[in-house]
């Protein structure tokens, strides 16, 4: 039992009076966290209600008004086709996924290296990876964008897809590595001395051993960092410079700023942006929560 | 969405503009560059978006060169800047701003109009003077304008006008007079769009150039007379018996989260309730296209010239430049053919734009109302372009935020606004 | 982070030079394999030179000149910095309350990051008493999982200022309460993001709070209640002091949100109304991306990384004590 669940126990009143209060106590306390969970709910239901309502509906009436309720599947169907949010929806999907994997690889070689292999100032660089987790995106974008206009013109890469997908596997690598060498760290050394006996290369030893017993940790950095590029807008600002490709949080900001009261275009529109997210934590809540505990820091 | 004026440095562009056709207009646009396709960028969208999507057909059977039309409805100057950073310009764009056009032309992202073949001196017959002026940036033409609408309509419902017994005001006394009475008959006269807080300063730059003067004016805009001059605090509070809590439908707070397209909704909406809504002539297309279909010029849409300030008439207008940021093939004829009477007629037609081409005739426009908004600039004493689009990048929004502020009933600190301006004039060099 | 075996404690910690040799020789050999070192170590040692460590000696250097197109073209000395904190949209201390972007930052900071905190702290130990504790939790963490932009979008909602839209509004409304104009008015505007900010984040410092709590030992506190310590006293004596590490990680996370913060304000207000919500990432897209005052911007990136910096130090310096995670 939680030390605090405990507490409750172990201080049960005795007197009718000492009962009433603490009654009253147990009552005052799911009131509470019902105020917190409404809240917390509202808001988001609210929009959700929202989206599934006709546009006259929404101009007259609050989506609260439930006698009022004819649900629709009209919004998303026009958000969808007229405002091209199945394209940015493509668009994100084909932003997240490279943004995601690359790192993944990335980071677990380098935290590999940090972690199981020996090489001059490896400490000292490894404090520099810890430094860079502060760096912010800011200080990078004109120097980035400069460059690519000026030393890699024919790769236009802010024209496709390349400068985002380098910039996010780049900014995530501080976090990535910091985490997974973290992890990597904990793993018995006995496993691994026994491959090296063995005469297994790093290679070996990474392929075979390392990431398959690491696949919980690697996975729940994974969903991380997944649902930060989905999420994300200034580096689509900066870095996706094609209409035809912009992701769907751009594509909401334009809709906000463009038509600030088509509500049901703009409900449908923001839970397009939700939903898979919103499925991801929830089938894969243990991971997600994991990823954060251990770093903390993004 | 911010609109682009400019000013007219020359004060007569009297009758040159609704000169009848003397077809002298542009030069034939080459076509060595068919079948390449180039890329124009602006901010227009919805009802403006078509009618200039017919100029790009329009060019394209004419020339074989397609031009795609990049709408950038939202955080365009941004969107502009960012890509010229990437590498990644639009050939074509429209410049949003003349503080703008100096900051690209400076930067030397922009391609000289003469650099790109077109004979600059060859264009000075298709402008009444001026025009040409405005596109030009230390003396070298850079872009060339395309479109202008006046800002000094006063948009009105001639229907409700009546009901209630009133009538268009002849000057300024009259006007404050006019919302007084409205408000008396029990309904808020006027919307407001205060979030869009360009549409405050169009209000400002109207009085001001009808009660400081054209010359003045043209000092304030470019940096050369302090905005703690008494004729800036002047015109702010001439503007304030205007914009009142009691004359704006839903008071001054809620217009101050209101845009520019919903306070059109407020006057011309089907279910709208006010009876006034002051912007450029652009607000016909809008609201007609847009907001509600149903309207019928000269019954419940119209406009009236915005009232005299004491003996001044200055009109103020504002207008789009477009400029070239690459030679890619079919840049050179598109801008050519943008300065033809042909691009001009098809543009007037939509009744979207009045065209700043001497030689589209005044039959080209569509309705009573553009045909009037031409005269108008065309009769005017003086001209004054858009003054927030005059002002270096960011300058038009610092006005703006003053005159938010300035309608609350806030004071505004022109001295520390003053050095805020003068330090933006100084970065752009 | 996931759970080890308890055998596995003993060899936590590899940075620590003593050693068995089982974990020396599994460290790898003396000699370093050059060929498998880079193989591993290159794409991200690439990647970070070219995309954080370049870029940031370059924006540094940047803001000591003009910048015209992100190129060096004049040098202008400490003049961008001068002109920043001149300026007064990024600091205005000549009135009272003060304002300006950096002010607007000093104000999430401590409203936000307290707030958070306290939230965090007080849900984690409420939340424990009942059944519906998990439940509670996934409630509050949802908004962690939603893009800012998409949270944007629910919050302009209920802020609409028409009370047929907005909840607050028909909230105050069904009072008799005048509607507010909770985004365009610039006395409130900064409080009402605040509001935002704090509602996405409390769930966050909840789950690590309470995961925080729970792992202090029963036993100890058991003791503390046995010799007749009551509620109050064992949260402030002894189960604040034993999360003070926790929160502080918490706090350092939030802080950074906090000198990072730029979605959220420009996706709902655009730095608006005029300027009054305006925070200092935003002046630096603003000025670097808008207005093309390369060196400029780059200034107002060099403060960002300035303020970020003790937190670099803080970072480092605890991570060397050995308090991994």
């Amino acid at each position: 039992m939680s030390v605090l669940a405990e507490g409750m126990a172990g201080s049960r009143p005795r007197t009718p009076a000492g009962r009433a209060v603490a009654a009253l106590n147990r009552t005052a306390i799911h009131v509470f966290l019902a105020l917190i969970g409404i809240i917390w709910l509202v808001p988001t239901v609210g929009l959700l209600v929202t989206s599934f309502r006709p546009r006259a509906d929404i101009q007259s009436t609050g989506w609260w008004d439930i006698f009022n309720l004819h649900l629709t599947l009209e919004n998303y169907s026009q958000v969808l086709q007229a405002q091209g949010m199945f394209q940015a929806f493509l668009n994100t999907v084909f932003i997240a996924v490279p943004s995601t994997l690359l790192p993944l690889a990335i980071c677990a070689m380098a935290a590999y290296a940090f972690s199981w292999m020996r090489f001059p100032f490896r400490d000292t660089l490894f404090l520099i990876v810890v430094g860079l987790l502060m760096v912010p995106v800011q200080v990078a974008f004109i120097p980035v964008l400069t460059g690519m206009r000026e030393l890699f013109p024919d790769f236009q890469l802010t024209r496709n897809y390349g400068a985002i997908w380098l910039a996010h596997t780049a900014f995530a690598l501080p976090f990535g590595i910091f985490l997974l060498r973290n992890f990597f760290i904990t793993l018995p050394p006995d496993m691994i001395e026994a491959a090296r006996i063995d005469g297994a290369s790093d290679v070996r030893i990474f392929r075979m051993i390392v990431v398959p017993v690491s696949v919980p940790a690697i996975a729940a950095y994974g969903i991380f960092q997944f649902l930060w590029v989905w999420n994300d807008l200034l580096m689509a600002l900066v870095f996706v410079q094609d209409s035809s490709k912009y992701p769907m949080t751009r594509a909401i900001q334009t809709l906000l700023s463009q038509y600030g009261t088509e509500w049901h275009l703009l409900a449908a529109g923001a839970f397009l942006v939700m939903i898979v997210p919103l499925v991801v934590f929830f089938s894969l809540q243990r991971y997600f929560v994991q990823g954060l505990l251990a770093g903390s820091i993004k | 969405m911010m609109r682009i004026t400019r000013p007219l440095t020359i004060v007569s562009l009297v009758a040159v503009l609704v000169a009848t056709a003397c077809s002298s207009g542009g030069n034939a646009p080459g076509t060595g560059a068919s079948g390449s396709t180039i890329t124009v960028m602006s901010l227009w969208g919805g009802s403006e978006q078509e009618s200039f999507q017919k100029v790009l057909d329009a060019f394209k059977t004419k020339t074989g060169v397609t031009a795609t039309f990049d709408s950038q409805r939202t955080n365009y100057s941004t969107v502009l800047q960012t890509r010229l950073s990437g590498g990644n310009p639009p050939d074509i764009a429209i410049i949003p701003g003349i503080g703008f056009l100096r900051q690209f032309a400076r930067q030397g992202s922009l391609k000289k109009v003469a650099d790109l073949g077109v004979d600059v001196n060859a264009l000075k017959s298709n402008y009444p003077p001026g025009i040409l002026e405005i596109g030009q940036v230390d003396g070298t033409q850079y872009a060339i304008m395309v479109k202008f609408n006046s800002k000094s309509t006063v948009w009105f419902r001639p229907d409700k006008f009546k009901t209630l017994g009133v009538s268009a005001p002849t000057d300024y006394a009259g006007f404050t007079k006019l919302l007084g009475d409205i408000k008396a008959k029990g309904t808020a006269p006027m919307g407001l769009g205060a979030a869009d807080s360009w549409t405050l300063t169009d209000w400002f730059e109207n009085i001001y150039a009808k009660q400081a003067g054209p010359e003045k004016y043209d000092q304030l805009f470019s940096g050369k007379l302090p905005w703690t001059d008494a004729s800036v605090a002047t015109a702010v509070d001439t503007m304030k018996q205007a914009i009142k809590d009691d004359y704006v439908v839903g008071g001054i707070t809620a217009a101050l989260g209101r845009s520019f397209t919903d306070a059109i909704g407020q006057a011309f909406a089907a279910n709208g309730t006010a009876v006034i809504y002051y912007e450029g002539g652009f607000v016909g297309g809008i609201a007609t296209g847009q907001t509600n279909t149903a309207l019928k010029v000269g019954e419940t849409i119209d406009w009236f010239d915005f009232p005299a300030v004491g003996s001044g008439k200055t009109v103020t207008i504002g207008g789009d430049v477009i400029a070239a940021f690459t030679t890619k093939p079919g840049v050179k004829e598109f801008l050519q053919y943008m300065t033809t009477a042909d691009s001009g007629t098809v543009w007037a037609g939509t009744g979207a734009v009045i065209s700043p081409i001497k030689s589209v005739p005044a039959t080209a426009y569509p309705n009573d109302l553009a045909k009037r908004e031409a005269a108008q600039v065309a009769n005017a004493s003086a001209v004054r372009f858009d003054g927030s689009d005059l002002l270096p990048s960011g300058g038009g929004d610092n006005l703006g935020a003053a005159l938010q502020t300035a309608i609350q009933g806030k004071t505004v600190d022109w001295a520390a606004f003053e050095t805020a301006m003068q330090t933006k004039w100084k970065a752009e060099k | 982070m996931g759970t080890t075996p308890q055998g596995l404690q003993l060899t936590r910690d590899y940075n620590a030079l003593t050693g068995g040799k089982a974990a020396r020789r599994a460290r790898g050999p003396e000699r370093p394999k050059w060929g498998a070192t880079i193989l591993f170590l290159a794409p991200a040692s690439l990647l970070l030179l070219v995309f954080l460590i370049y870029p940031a000696i370059y924006t540094v250097l940047l803001s000591f000149n003009r910048g015209r197109n992100g190129t060096f073209n004049e040098w202008v000395g400490l003049d961008n910095y001068a002109r920043l904190f001149a300026d007064q949209d990024f600091l205005n201390l000549s009135t009272f309350p003060p304002s300006g972007a950096l002010w607007n930052n000093v104000l999430w900071l401590v409203l936000y990051v307290s707030i958070v905190i306290f939230f965090g702290l007080i849900l984690a130990v409420v939340a424990a008493r009942v059944r519906y504790e998990a439940v509670l939790k996934a409630i509050v963490f949802i908004p962690m999982a939603i893009a800012a932009t998409a949270l944007a979008v629910i919050w302009k909602f209920v802020y609409s200022p028409d009370s047929n839209i907005g909840v607050l509004n028909a909230i105050l409304g069904a009072f008799g309460i005048a509607p507010v104009s909770w985004l365009g008015d610039q006395n409130i505007v900064n409080f009402a993001l605040i509001a935002v900010g704090i509602w996405g984040s409390v769930g966050f410092a909840t789950v690590i709070l309470s995961a925080a709590v729970k792992s202090i030992p029963a036993e100890v506190i058991e003791s503390a209640r046995v010799e007749g310590a009551n509620e109050r006293q064992i949260f402030f004596r002894m189960i604040l002091p034993m999360v003070s590490l926790p929160i502080s990680v918490l706090a350092v996370t939030l802080v950074v949100n906090v000198i990072k913060l730029f979605d959220l304000i420009f996706v709902m207000t655009g730095g608006g109304p005029g300027k009054a919500s305006q925070v200092i990432a935003f002046t630096m897209f603003q000025q670097a991306f808008e207005a093309g005052q390369y060196g400029y911007g780059s200034a107002v990136a060099v403060i960002m990384l300035v303020l970020l910096t003790p937190i670099m130090i803080f970072n480092v310096r605890r991570f060397r004590a050995g308090s991994v995670t």
